[in-house]
Order: C-alpha cells, then structure tokens, then sequence
C-alpha cells in the first residue's frame, strides 16, 4: 500500500464510526417509523451510511474500487427511489394515508 | 508522513469554518438589526406570502398533480447517466491513439447511451412528457 | 486476446435477455393489436436464444485462464441453464398476466370501440421485460466474481420483482405485498451492501480471487481472520438471505405469497431464492479459503439459520389456513433444507488437509444446485394449479375450502397438485426425495447428524400440512363457489413441471452428475487462486495448474 496516500488507521475510523452510525440511525429509523416516505428516506439513509464506509476505505488502501463501488450504489439508491416514488403514489391514490399500518390486509 | 497528512487535511478546513461563521454572523445580524432598527406594521396585507406580488390563491399545501412525480422519477432515472459518463469521457481521451481498446469504450458507452434512448421512447410513448 | 472482450463473451445469454426486455417493452406499447400482443412470444424467443448461447458456449468457450473465470464458468453454466428451462415453464404459466388486469381489459375494450389505443395504463411490455430482466440479474449472479458485480447483479434480480408483484392483481393486497417487499428488500440490500463494504475494507479488494488470496495467507501465516471480514461476511449472508427467505429476513414471505397472482408467486419462490444461493455459494467460496476454526462464526451463523428456517417455516406453516401462505413457509423451511447442503459444503472446503475437499465441497453445492431445480418445479405447478382456480368474487384461490374437491373437478390439476406436494413432502419417486437424500446426505458426510437429525424430523412435521393440501384436494366436498379455468399454456406448463418432478426422480442421476461438474470446478479455482507470492512453493507448482484446466 503507497503509504503517502493512504489514511492512517485513527482517522479511518472516524470515517468508519461516522458510517456506522448514519447505518444505525438509517435502521432504527425504519424499524421505528411508520410513515412510508420516512421509512424509505431511512433505507437511503443506511445506504449513505455504507458509501461513507467504501469511499473512506477507498482511500486507505488507495485504490480506486470503493469509489467505483459508490457511484454504483447511488444509481441503484436512484432506481429505488423511483420506484419507491411510483408505489407510494400508488398507494396513496387508493388509501389516501402514507400511514404503514393502514396497510395490513395481508396475515396469516 | 501519514500523522502529518492527517492533520494537513483537517487545517484544510479552516476556511471553511471561517465562511460558516461569517454566514452564520450575517444571517443572525440582519435578523437582529431588523428587529432593533425595522418599523412594525401589522396588517393582512402585511402579513402576505407575497407583500408587494402577485395575490395567493389558495394555500401553498394543496396535492399536486400526479404528473409532477412521474417527472421527478423520470428526471432521477436520466440524471444518474451523468455519474457514468462523465468518469468515462475524462478516460476515454487518454487511450491511446489506435488501441485497440477505443472502439471497444467508444461502443459500450453507446451501449448504454442506446439502453437510455429506448427508455426515453418507452417514457415518451406511455405519455410522460404530455401536459393537456 | 483481450480480457475485456473476452469477459464479455461470456455475457451472451444475459445480453440476449436484455435485448429481449427492450423489445417487450416497446412493443407492448405498439398501436397495432398484433404488436402489443406479442411480448410475451418475445419473451419465449429470447429466453430460447439465451439457452442456446449458454448450451453452445459450455461446448465452445475456452478455458480461461483467470482462476476465477474458471472456478465459476461451470457452476454458472448450469445455474444459468437451470434459469432458462425453468424461466421458459414460468413464462407458459405467467403468460396471462397483464392480460387479466382490468385496466389492459379497459384499453383494449376502448380500441375495440374505434378509439386509439392509449398505452398509458397497459402493462403488457413491461411485465414480460421485467420477468427478462429479473432472470437476467439471477444470471448475472452466478457468473458474478466481483463484490459490486454481485451487488448490481442482485439489485436487478429484485427490482423488477417488486414491480412484477405489485401490478400482478389489481387487488390492493398486491400493492400492499409490493410494498412491503420492497421496502424489506432496499433495507435486506443496504445490510449485504454494508456486509460488502466491509470485505472490501477488510481485503482491500472486491475481487473473488483477490480475497480468496488475502484469506488463503491469513490462514497460511496462522493468523485469525480479521473481525472486520468476519463481521462483513457475516452481514453479507444475513443480507442476502432475504433474497432465499431464509431466517431472520423472513418476514416478507407469506404476506407477498399471498399477495402477488400465483404465477408471479411461482416465480418469486424459484428466481430471487436462486439468485441468493448463488451468491452465496460465491460469496463463501473465497472464505473458504481459511480453516473451519477461523470460519467458526459464519458456520454457526449458517447453522442457526438453517435450523431456525427450517423449524420456524414449518411450525407456523402449521397453522395456515391459507393454501398460499402455507406454501410462502414451505419456501422458508426449504431454504432451511438448502442450507444444509450450503453447511456441509463449507465445512468440507474448511476441514484442513484434505486434498480431496474440492469432491466433498462440490457433494454439498451440487446437492443444493439440484435441489433448487427440484424445488423450483415443484412450486411452479402448486403455484400454477392455485392460480387456475377463482373463487366468486374473481379473486384467485386461497384457502384449503377454495381447493376442496379440485381433484374430482379437474382431475388433470388434481395430479399436478399431487406430484407437486408429495415432492415438496420429498417422497419416492418424486425429486424431491432425491434432492433431500443428497443434501441430508452431504450433511452427513461431514458429520452434521444433529443437524439432519432436525431437518429429517422437519420434513415430518412439513408432511402434515403438505397431506392437508392433498386432503382438500381429493377427499373434501367440491366447493362450487369456485371456478376452474384453464388455459392452455398454464396447463402446458404446469404440465411439464409436474412431468420433470416424476422424471427427475426417476431418473435424475444425470442432472446430478451435471450439478456435480457444476460444482466441481469452484473448488479447482480455490486451490489455484491460493498462490500468493509469499504462499507456500506447493501451491504454485504447475501441475495444479493442470488439474483445473482438465477440469
């Protein structure tokens, strides 16, 4: 590893602590809200958590491949935007809620 | 080195907080100086979204048409293009001349640019872009 | 030749597939009636072109040279074969769909009247471009040997999904199964996504054969795995198991079940649930590279999830009164069952010194490759038959009393429904006996008694509710409340599901030997991709070189 473009390890783990707790927060989000625009904003949340994590593991090991990564991660945090628009709408012209729960037709 | 660069990239920012003080000074002094110095009238027409422009005509929290999110979905889908060509299009002149990599960038990326036009006449046809 | 190109002459049957969505998906918009009709013809036609591109190249594809290209060329040659045979009988019994909804009905009724055809609401193009892209992606992932690779891979097996459901009815049940599916989905992606980065922070590489190197001169040098590594494999497997339904991401399974038509149900019980074993399989496969006491938490992890998959599945399928929610837990416990195989596979690449791991690693995969075909079939006609039956108010058939009574009705349906069961349950002659002879049995081999022990006593409990569904079917009272209809190519495909289950349990030694060339030559890659430059001179010799060639 070229050491003069490489992170040093403490302030990898700054980046990494930051990453992980964008991830966390993004999870207890979801797990504790109920409005579905918040809950997906929460998933986006986990996947912001996890680019931090690569672009700052990009730089320890000074190759370009965690930034690679992250630029993918965001067309496919793109693609599910969209269709988490598209469902929401949906749901919103039938329920007229965007409440989780007025959804739970569906049990056993 | 590497205790030094660390601690480079973080005086790097010091700029930064000085422009972020600045900003926050400016925006707290006008709010005060405003408060200290400004007449106090209060009137409906003072109280206005608009003062001095165009009457409202209902509240600003009305649904809007279903129309302007399949734009936005749409506008994100093509939006993310970019990300792509762009690494891409700073690459590609630095082949070098006659590689026989260059046809093979040159028609992946008209590949993908292809993929793009075929979503474009999907949108197109299933009326995305129709405003009546 | 250029490694570029030749990577991407390997991708013939997935650009074929995507070629094939693009035109269904134009063409479903057409104004002549011919036209839009035809996606669904598109659709047979470029997954036929596609099982021709991977038929001619096992035969012609040279053998490469990059360790990883050949540790996953036959696995994903049969993986990928497997995803065209079984993707052309989901497409018989899909192939009405978009036909069934009521606002396609609307738009066609509103041509029929002189209108113009207004494509706005019709979702003919885009349901069979999506079922393409979605098999797509599941190729994608067998042949996957990068991190970032496999995470697009799997993203686009899922996304179509979710579409897929949610305008598969018109019921507000499928959107609301949509919805929760993917909202479990995007969170189950960004938890293997987060898994990824953390490999990747661990190894300093996405790459299979580049981790499996870093693995092998941990191991080699006696070190301990990195937590780090550990803890991302760890999220990587938890990740992708919401793609299998195994435990802990579980949940989604019965209410989409249930939610989406039948046939799109079939499709979510084969498609995503291969797509996640194979990434598994690829994903466990570089950590193999270390010894089973350093791979003892994933081992472990695989364990827990196995049994909990299997116990949990069964036990509440128990307690379904819902024919399609019983089978969603029925597709849990069968990930739990597949795991097993997926255990035995990694114990036996882990258990230090045995030259011959590469057969025994191969025993477990190659029982869990011929399983999923097993499974697949067995599903897609129960999910068939339940979806030819409506009950009065148009809606498809749920219950074990919407059922009563199919086999006098329609004797043909009863027969597939009974094949289809008794294969789930895994009795003789039917596959899947063989398939759970084979995983019990690689389980076995490296001494998991307890484990098969559970799983054997599962597949007992599971015979109770699968028995109730045959119960209905031949000895209840005939419900006329419903309606039997169908059409020929749900039968045709359903039909031919049910044929493969009895023919393959007859005679399936063959797809086995193709399962186990499948998951042979993994192992040839292991051990070639070891060399390291500072790993031990033995590894490095040619000859192991030529071992994986001849494979």
């Amino acid at each position: 590893m070229p050491e003069t473009i490489g992170l040093h390890s403490f302030i990898l783990s700054h980046f990494l602590l930051t990453g992980a707790v964008v991830f966390a927060l993004g999870l207890v989000g979801f797990l504790s809200r109920r409005n579905l625009i918040v809950m997906f904003l929460c998933t986006e949340m986990m996947f912001q958590g996890v680019a931090i994590s690569l672009v700052a593991f990009s730089r320890y090991h000074a190759n370009d491949t965690g930034q690679t990564f992250v630029i993918f991660v965001l067309t496919i945090a793109a693609a599910e935007a969209a269709l988490a628009l598209g469902l929401v709408v949906l749901l919103f012209r039938r329920k007229r809620t965007l409440d989780a729960l007025a959804w739970s037709q569906l049990h056993g | 080195m590497l205790t030094t660069l660390a601690v480079d990239s973080f005086s790097h920012y010091a700029p930064l907080g000085v422009l972020l003080l600045i900003a926050l000074a400016f925006g707290a002094g006008n709010l005060v100086l405003t408060r200290v110095v400004g007449p106090r009238r209060l009137g409906e027409v003072k109280g206005m979204v608009y003062e001095s422009g165009v009457n409202p005509i209902s509240s600003a929290r009305r649904r809007f048409n279903v129309r302007f999110y399949i734009v936005a979905m749409t506008f994100l889908v093509f939006d993310v293009e970019i990300v792509f060509l762009y690494p891409w299009a700073t690459t590609f002149p630095s082949l070098a001349e006659g590689s026989e990599l260059a046809p093979l960038f040159l028609g992946r990326m008209l590949f993908f640019v292809l993929t793009s036009v075929i979503a474009f006449a999907y949108a197109w046809r299933k009326g995305v872009f129709r405003y009546d | 030749m250029n490694p570029m190109l030749d990577k991407l002459s390997t991708l013939w049957p997935e650009m074929t597939l995507l070629a094939g969505a693009c035109v269904c998906m134009l063409a479903g918009l057409s104004g002549s009636a011919v036209v839009r009709r035809s996606p669904r013809w598109i659709a047979a036609v470029s997954l036929l072109l596609a099982g021709l591109c991977v038929a001619t190249s096992s035969v012609a594809e040279p053998r490469h040279t990059g360790a990883a290209l050949v540790g996953v060329a036959g696995l994903a040659v049969y993986v990928k074969m497997a995803i065209v045979a079984v993707g052309l009988l989901l497409l018989l019994i899909a192939s009405q769909v978009p036909d069934r909804l009521r606002q396609t009905q609307d738009a066609e009724a509103a041509t029929g009247r002189g209108g113009v055809f207004d494509p706005a609401g019709v979702m003919r193009g885009e349901f069979f471009a999506f079922f393409l892209l979605s098999l797509c992606g599941a190729m994608l992932c067998a042949g996957a040997e990068d991190l970032v690779w496999l995470f697009l891979a799997l993203e686009l097996t899922s996304l179509p999904t979710y579409v897929m459901v949610a305008t598969s009815r018109d019921r507000a049940g499928a959107q609301e199964s949509a919805v929760k599916y993917f909202f479990l989905g995007a969170m189950a992606a960004a938890v293997f996504l987060y898994g990824f980065a953390l490999i990747y922070g661990a190894t300093g590489s996405t790459q299979y054969d580049q981790i499996a190197a870093f693995v092998h001169a941990q191991s080699a040098s006696g070190q301990a795995l990195p937590p780090l590594f550990i803890v991302g494999l760890v999220l990587a497997v938890v990740g992708v198991s919401f793609k299998i339904a195994a435990v802990p991401m579980h949940f989604y399974a019965a209410d989409v079940y249930q939610g989406a038509a039948g046939p799109v149900t079939a499709f979510l019980a084969f498609v995503p649930k291969t797509a996640g074993f194979v990434s598994l399989i690829g994903l466990l496969g570089p950590a193999c590279q270390a010894n089973a006491e350093q791979l003892q938490p994933v081992i472990w992890l695989l364990w827990i999830m196995a049994v909990l998959s299997m116990t949990v599945g069964n036990t509440l399928g128990l307690l379904q009164h819902n024919v399609k929610r019983v089978l969603a837990y029925s597709s849990i416990a069968h990930s739990g069952y597949m795991l097993v195989g997926l255990i035995a596979a990694v114990a036996a690449a882990t258990t230090p010194g045995a030259v011959t791991a590469g057969e025994h690693l191969g025993n477990g995969v190659a029982a869990l490759l011929f399983y999923l075909v097993a499974y697949g079939l067995a599903t897609l006609g129960a999910f068939a038959v339940l979806g030819c039956v409506t009950t009065d108010q148009g809606d498809e058939a749920q219950t074990y009393d919407d059922i009563a009574g199919l086999g006098q009705r329609h004797p043909l349906l009863g027969v597939i429904m009974l094949i289809s069961v008794l294969s789930l349950v895994g009795l003789p002659p039917m596959v899947g006996f063989l398939g759970k002879i084979y995983l019990f049995g690689s389980a076995i081999q490296h001494g998991y008694i307890w484990l098969v022990i559970i799983a054997v006593l599962n597949s007992a409990i599971s015979a109770v509710y699968y028995l109730r569904i045959i119960g209905a079917c031949y000895f209840a009272k005939p419900n006329d409340q419903t309606q039997v209809a169908v059409s020929p190519a749900v039968q045709l495909g359903a039909l031919v599901a049910a044929v493969g289950a009895v023919m393959l349990g007859v005679a399936g030694g063959r797809l086995v030997d193709a399962a186990r060339d499948a998951a042979a030559p993994p192992d040839a890659a292991v051990v070639e991709t070891a060399p390291l430059p500072d790993g031990d001179a033995e590894s490095w010799s040619p000859q192991w070189a030529d071992t994986s060639v001849k494979w």
